[in-house]
C-alpha cells in the first residue's frame, strides 16, 4: 500500500495518511456536493489498511466546518471503526479543535456521545 | 417593460438584503458566494458562532436546491455537472436577525413528502431535534439522494426558530417551494 494524500480544496479537506506513523490526518472544511462520493474511496482505503495492519491507527480530525451530508458519512466511518475496535484493532480518534470554536467542539461531542468502544478524544489546540 | 437596475438596487437596499441571486446554481457558486458571505459577516464584526450558523444554513439551503430543484439545465447525464435553478436571498430583519431565504420549483407530486418532513420538525424542542438528527444520521440514505436527508433538521437546529415555508402553484405539474430560516444576532 502507498501513503494516501489528497490536497484540500475550497469544499473538501486535506487528507494525509502516513503508513509509517499510522496517523491519518483530515484537515480543513468539508461541504462537497456529494460527500458520500468524495469519502467512499477514503473509507475504502482505511478498510484495506486495517485488513493487514496490526499497528495502532490514529485518526486526527481538524475540521472547522462540515455540512450535514459529511456528518452522515463521518458517522458511517466511526461506526465502522467501532466494529473494528470490537474485533480487537487499536484505533484512536482525536477530534482537534480550537478552544474558542464552540461549534467544532459541539460537533465532536455529538460524535463522541454515540461511540461506546472507539476511543474518541476532544483535543484542544 | 424597461427594467430599472437602480430601482432594483434601491429596493434590495431598502429590504436590508446582503445578497440576492436567482438563476442556475452549481457547487462552485456555493464555494464562491459562501466565502464572500463569511468575509462580509466578519467585516460587520458578527461573532463566530452566528457567522458559522448563517454560513451553514446557506450551504444546506443551496445544496437542497442543487439536489432537489425540479428546474434543471444542461448536464451530460452525470448528475454532478448539472445546473439547477433556484433563488437565494440573504438579509437582515429589522431587529438585526439574519435570514436565509431560498426557493425553487418542485414537482407537485413531491410536495406531500416534503411537507410531511417539514411539519415533523416544526414544533420539536432543541433536544428533540438533536435526537432526531442523530437517529437520521445513522439511517441509510434513500437511493438517488445525494444528500443525507439531514439538511432540514440541521437548519432547524442552527436557527433555533421554526422554519417558515410555503408552496405556491405554478401550473399543473409544478409548484414553487420556498423556505426561510432565521438566525438570531447574538
Amino acid at each position: 500500500m502507498e501513503n494516501l494524500k489528497l490536497d484540500g480544496t475550497k469544499s473538501t479537506p486535506e487528507i494525509n495518511f502516513d503508513l509509517e506513523s499510522g496517523i491519518l490526518q483530515i484537515k480543513g472544511e468539508s461541504f462537497p456536493e456529494n460527500a458520500a462520493k468524495f469519502y467512499t474511496p477514503v473509507i475504502g482505503w482505511i478498510k484495506e489498511y486495517l485488513k493487514n495492519s496490526t499497528k495502532e491507527m490514529v485518526l486526527e480530525f481538524e475540521i472547522l466546518y462540515f455540512n450535514s451530508s459529511t456528518s452522515k458519512i463521518f458517522m458511517t466511518l466511526f461506526d465502522f471503526l467501532e466494529k473494528e475496535v470490537k474485533k480487537g484493532k487499536k484505533i484512536i480518534v482525536n477530534w482537534k479543535c480550537d478552544k474558542e470554536n464552540e461549534t467544532a467542539i459541539e460537533f465532536g461531542e455529538e460524535f463522541k456521545e454515540d461511540m461506546d468502544l472507539l476511543p474518541f478524544n476532544i483535543v484542544f489546540l | 417593460m424597461e427594467m430599472s437596475l437602480y430601482n432594483l438596487y434601491k429596493e434590495l437596499k431598502l429590504q436590508n438584503m446582503i445578497f440576492c441571486y436567482s438563476g442556475p446554481i452549481a457547487q462552485s457558486s456555493i464555494e464562491g458566494v459562501g466565502c464572500t458571505l463569511r468575509k462580509n459577516l466578519e467585516a460587520e464584526e458578527i461573532d463566530n458562532a452566528a457567522t458559522l450558523s448563517v454560513f451553514s444554513i446557506f450551504v444546506e439551503q443551496v445544496q437542497n436546491i442543487l439536489n432537489y430543484s425540479a428546474e434543471k439545465l444542461g448536464g451530460s447525464g452525470d448528475s454532478d455537472d448539472e445546473l439547477r435553478v433556484g433563488t437565494i436571498v440573504i438579509g437582515r430583519e429589522d431587529n438585526g436577525d439574519f435570514y436565509i431565504y431560498c426557493g425553487n420549483r418542485i414537482k407537485k407530486a413531491d410536495i406531500s413528502n416534503l411537507a410531511r418532513r417539514l411539519e415533523e420538525i416544526k414544533f420539536l424542542s432543541r433536544d428533540e431535534l438533536k435526537s432526531l438528527y442523530k437517529e437520521r444520521r445513522r439511517m441509510e440514505s434513500g437511493s438517488g439522494s445525494k444528500g443525507g436527508g439531514l439538511g432540514l433538521i440541521e437548519m432547524a437546529r442552527k436557527s433555533g426558530k421554526p422554519l417558515e415555508y410555503s408552496f405556491v402553484d405554478i401550473d399543473e405539474q409544478f409548484s414553487f417551494f420556498s423556505i426561510k430560516v432565521v438566525v438570531g444576532r447574538k
